[in-house]
């Protein structure tokens, strides 16, 4: 069969990013409200100790089982994707080299470098991408992370010496962003129970990095793998360590314990007036691709029409949100992406926070105070919804007692209900909610709607939450799954961008920056839109300027 | 005697057959399952066939009945299972994280029992006195002091600013061998056994202090003094020994909390102990090791209490006889 040659500026452009700006790994920021990382120092040094943060402990180290972000944090240095994202969400070589498309967009052929090894200097081998694709999929493996991405797989197989050939079921506009995935050695699981190999503890490094050792609960520690094929990172160790509290994760920070962690709007605030602070640290701030909104449930009478979500829509300030709960940091979001990715249509312009706009909408839906209560009722039902929250959600917590305010000053009642997580997302995920304060969290940078506003995903089938449905918006999406040029695909998205406004399928709120505190000795520091962690080189990238005799670092 | 013990056991095991069953069902009911649990951290969720693959996987598809069954059929061959979260043994993740908590509490208790007898003692052989009413009132302020702001104001001060203490954590990086080594873990629990010591203080003290002032009212102790005995000696061998029997109870119900840790304390030190890993697993739903822990407690507590009321039957013929209740 004759292939499709694919070459990378193409899988630039499949990644659906702005490919054509991209500058090379050690690309300039983006744009960041306030002065985002900078390369200081002459050039990179070699040596020390980085020491991370991580919230919680890993509950294993290989790749497939992995299911949150402190496994992502750990692997990224012990295991290379074949592909990988860099600075520009644009897909770049990890494990592979390269990879071609059959013509009818079904076939998959990655190409292995030669050159990567294990850390026992085995090669990295196509059965051993075989073996782990086959994993994801096997029905009997729990593989939260992966198991999306090749639900509609049909076949995985070897093809030469290098490379192997996965079919898929259909065309998907994104389907390049599934090899964005680590391989695990398949002769280590031979006759292992998978979820209990002992390498699962203790895995195999292919990347610049190996485990030393995993103290339960307490850190992991990493050394250079003396065997990786590619260049290597700069720093001789790597410890993570378990600090579950932000707070004192903020005074670790402060004191040296750690060279980075994540802080909300509170901790910047007090970075800001904390001399110890700027002393040692600098804030990193950026915009990723997250975003809050809340979610409206279309099977119940208030929110069915759209009419009547445009009204709750336009009854929250969300100006004033972004001005006020965020310090300036976030900006007002008119459709389910943030402005960072190029689905987002930026001429398509925010509902309106208005009012006496929205009551009259109310009034024209026969939505009226006709008890007298003081909330607004139809067909003897008031307009009275319990709004769900997840309890460690601070934020999201602040922007739902806004919102029910500002119904309430319309004679609509809100309750406000915070619920722990795992309930919440029980109550989110089945339907079986009214209205509930979610935030998006991108792993990749792919903007396919589909699994979250598409009819045919409704629960429990999918995750359109709140069983949205638009028969025009059905056809666009499904249109732009199948479109391989990215140019007509993100005119669809512009398009359908433009049917979210005016629908409101829920409340879209705003995109915030993100945070972190750093030690001033970090240097090389890159942020993107998804993150500083999830991209290429990354962490991979930073080094540490040595510190002046005397001085803690 | 022995068919005393015989009737306490037989009580024993229904009353532990109804904890097990209770905690099984408060889980199982309690809304959310280890696959809603998921993604806590980073707000992601899970597809929905992923989802429903991992329901089967887990066995949370069977009937609940039928995985009460299962499970204990496992625990009465003495195996709790593996964790959902790591896949491994749940034995072993207790036994990793049991030895720093049983530390931690036994250090704290320890130094709870010896500031507090000794304070109880004195100021229960002056009550009223200066003693007594500056320590009563101290010891209230400090019982009054919630542990997670004391805590993170000890850290700012002792590690931040005076830098004299570790702010977490069990050891140093590379912690070296030795009186170094042993000295550096100290410095590490100096600050969480601090934390979990004051609060208890109180309690523990007061009630050293009305059990002495009570006993050295007594006859039996004006009769020492008049045999010749110092005032130190009555107070101690004669007051106190006989105020020690309700201390001596209370710890006997307090051992079993040594086992189940602290949670605040274990996360705001990130000591990598029981308390953290309960509650850790309450969260994601991780069955067995919620199960494991709660059953362990259980344990602890009926075989401590069946112990005191051996020893109580042994000391006294009519509780064992059942012709006088205590």
């Amino acid at each position: 069969m004759r292939l499709l040659a694919t070459t990378l500026v193409a899988i630039a452009l499949l990644a659906g990013c702005r490919g054509k700006e991209r500058q090379g790994a050690f690309a300039a920021p983006r744009k960041s409200p306030a002065p985002a990382a900078t390369r200081v120092g002459s050039s990179p040094a070699d040596g020390g100790t980085l020491y991370r943060r991580l919230f919680g402990e890993p509950g294993s180290l290989n790749a497939v089982l992995q299911t949150d972000v402190p496994e992502q944090l750990v692997l990224q240095y012990l295991s290379r994707n074949l592909f990988d994202f860099d600075d520009r969400l644009a897909l770049v070589p990890g494990l592979a080299e390269r990879f071609e498309t059959s013509p009818d967009g079904l076939s998959f052929t990655v190409h292995l470098r030669p050159e990567a090894v294990w850390e026992d200097g085995v090669p990295v081998t196509p059965s051993d991408a075989v073996f782990t694709i086959r994993k994801i999929a096997d029905p009997g493996t729990s593989s939260p992370l992966y198991k999306s991405f090749f639900e509609d797989l049909v076949s995985v197989e070897e093809a030469g010496p290098h490379a192997f050939r996965a079919r898929f079921r259909r065309v998907d506009a994104y389907r390049a962003m599934a090899f964005a995935l680590p391989l695990l050695p398949a002769r280590r699981f031979q006759g292992v129970a998978f979820d209990r190999a002992p390498d699962n503890r203790a895995p195999l490094s292919n990347g610049p990095y190996r485990l030393t050792s995993w103290k339960a609960q307490e850190s992991i520690t990493l050394e250079r793998n003396l065997r990786y094929w590619g260049p290597r990172g700069y720093f001789d160790r790597i410890v993570f360590r378990v600090v579950p509290e932000n707070a004192v994760a903020y005074r670790a920070l402060v004191q040296g314990d750690l060279d980075e962690s994540w802080i909300d709007a509170p901790l910047k605030q007090r970075a800001a007036e904390d001399p110890a602070f700027s002393q040692c640290c600098r804030v990193v701030e950026f915009y990723d691709l997250d975003y809050n909104y809340i979610a409206l449930n279309a099977r119940l009478p208030f929110f069915a029409d759209p009419r009547a979500r445009r009204a709750v829509t336009m009854l929250l300030d969300r100006e004033g949100i972004a001005r006020h709960l965020f310090q300036g940091s976030a900006r007002v979001i008119s459709g389910p992406w943030a402005p960072e990715s190029p689905a987002y249509d930026s001429s398509v312009e925010p509902l309106p926070f208005d009012p006496k706009g929205a009551a009259a909408l109310l009034e024209d839906l026969g939505w009226r105070d006709t008890n007298g209560d003081g909330i607004r009722d139809r067909d003897g039902r008031e307009f009275d919804f319990e709004l769900l929250v997840s309890a460690g959600n601070t934020i999201g917590r602040q922007i739902d007692e806004t919102f029910a305010a500002a119904l309430a000053r319309v004679g609509v009642r809100a309750r406000v209900r915070p619920l722990e997580w795992a309930s919440f997302v029980e109550r989110v995920d089945s339907g079986a909610f009214e209205a509930a304060s979610l935030a998006s969290s991108a792993s990749d940078p792919n903007p396919d709607p589909y699994p979250y506003w598409d009819s045919s995903q409704w629960p429990p089938r999918g995750l359109n939450s709140g069983f949205y449905r638009n028969p025009e918006a059905d056809r666009l999406m499904e249109q732009a799954r199948g479109e391989r040029q990215e140019d007509r695909r993100i005119a669809i998205y512009h398009r359908l961008h433009r049917i979210f406004r005016d629908d409101a399928p829920a409340v879209f709120v705003v995109n915030a920056t993100k945070k972190y505190g750093l030690r001033r000795r970090l240097q090389g520091v890159e942020t993107s839109p998804l993150g500083l962690f999830g991209i290429w080189p990354g962490p991979l990238g930073w080094w540490a300027l040595e510190a002046p005799a005397g001085v803690r670092p | 005697m022995i068919r005393y013990t015989l009737q306490r056991l037989a009580l024993a095991v229904p009353t532990l057959l109804g904890i097990v069953i209770l905690v099984f069902l408060l889980l199982h009911l309690a809304p959310g399952s280890p696959v809603t649990a998921l993604g806590a951290e980073s707000g992601r969720r899970v597809s929905a066939r992923a989802a429903e693959e991992m329901r089967r996987l887990y066995g949370l598809d069977r009937p609940l009945p039928e995985r009460f069954a299962t499970w204990l059929v496992r625990v009465g061959r003495l195996d709790l299972g593996e964790s959902f979260v790591d896949h491994r043994p749940v034995a072993t993740r207790i036994l990793e994280a049991l030895p720093y908590t049983l530390l931690l509490n036994g250090l704290a208790l320890l130094l709870t029992l010896g500031i507090a007898i000794p304070l109880g003692v004195a100021a229960g052989g002056h009550p009223e006195g200066s003693l007594d009413r500056v320590s009563g009132v101290v010891l209230f302020a400090l019982y009054s002091l919630p542990s997670f702001w004391a805590a993170l104001l000890l850290q700012t001060l002792f590690s931040v600013r005076l830098r004299w203490l570790p702010l977490y954590g069990v050891a140093s990086d590379g912690t070296p061998s030795g009186w170094a080594g042993l000295s550096d873990r100290l410095e590490h629990l100096a600050l969480p056994v601090v934390c979990l010591t004051y609060g208890s203080l109180a309690f523990f003290a007061r009630l050293v202090r009305s059990g002495v002032a009570e006993a050295r009212q007594h006859d039996f102790v004006l009769a020492a003094r008049a045999r010749g005995a110092s005032p130190r000696r009555a107070l101690w061998a004669h007051a106190f020994r006989n105020a020690l029997l309700p201390l001596i109870t209370l710890l006997g119900l307090m051992l079993p909390g040594l086992l189940s840790g602290s949670v605040i304390i274990e996360r705001i030190f990130a000591w990598p102990g029981v308390g953290r890993l309960f509650f850790d697993s309450i969260l994601a739903r991780d069955y067995p090791v919620v199960l494991a822990l709660s059953l362990l407690g259980a344990v602890a507590t009926l075989v401590l209490t069946l112990t005191a009321d051996l020893a109580y039957a042994l000391a006294d013929p009519r509780v064992r006889d059942g012709t006088e209740p205590r």
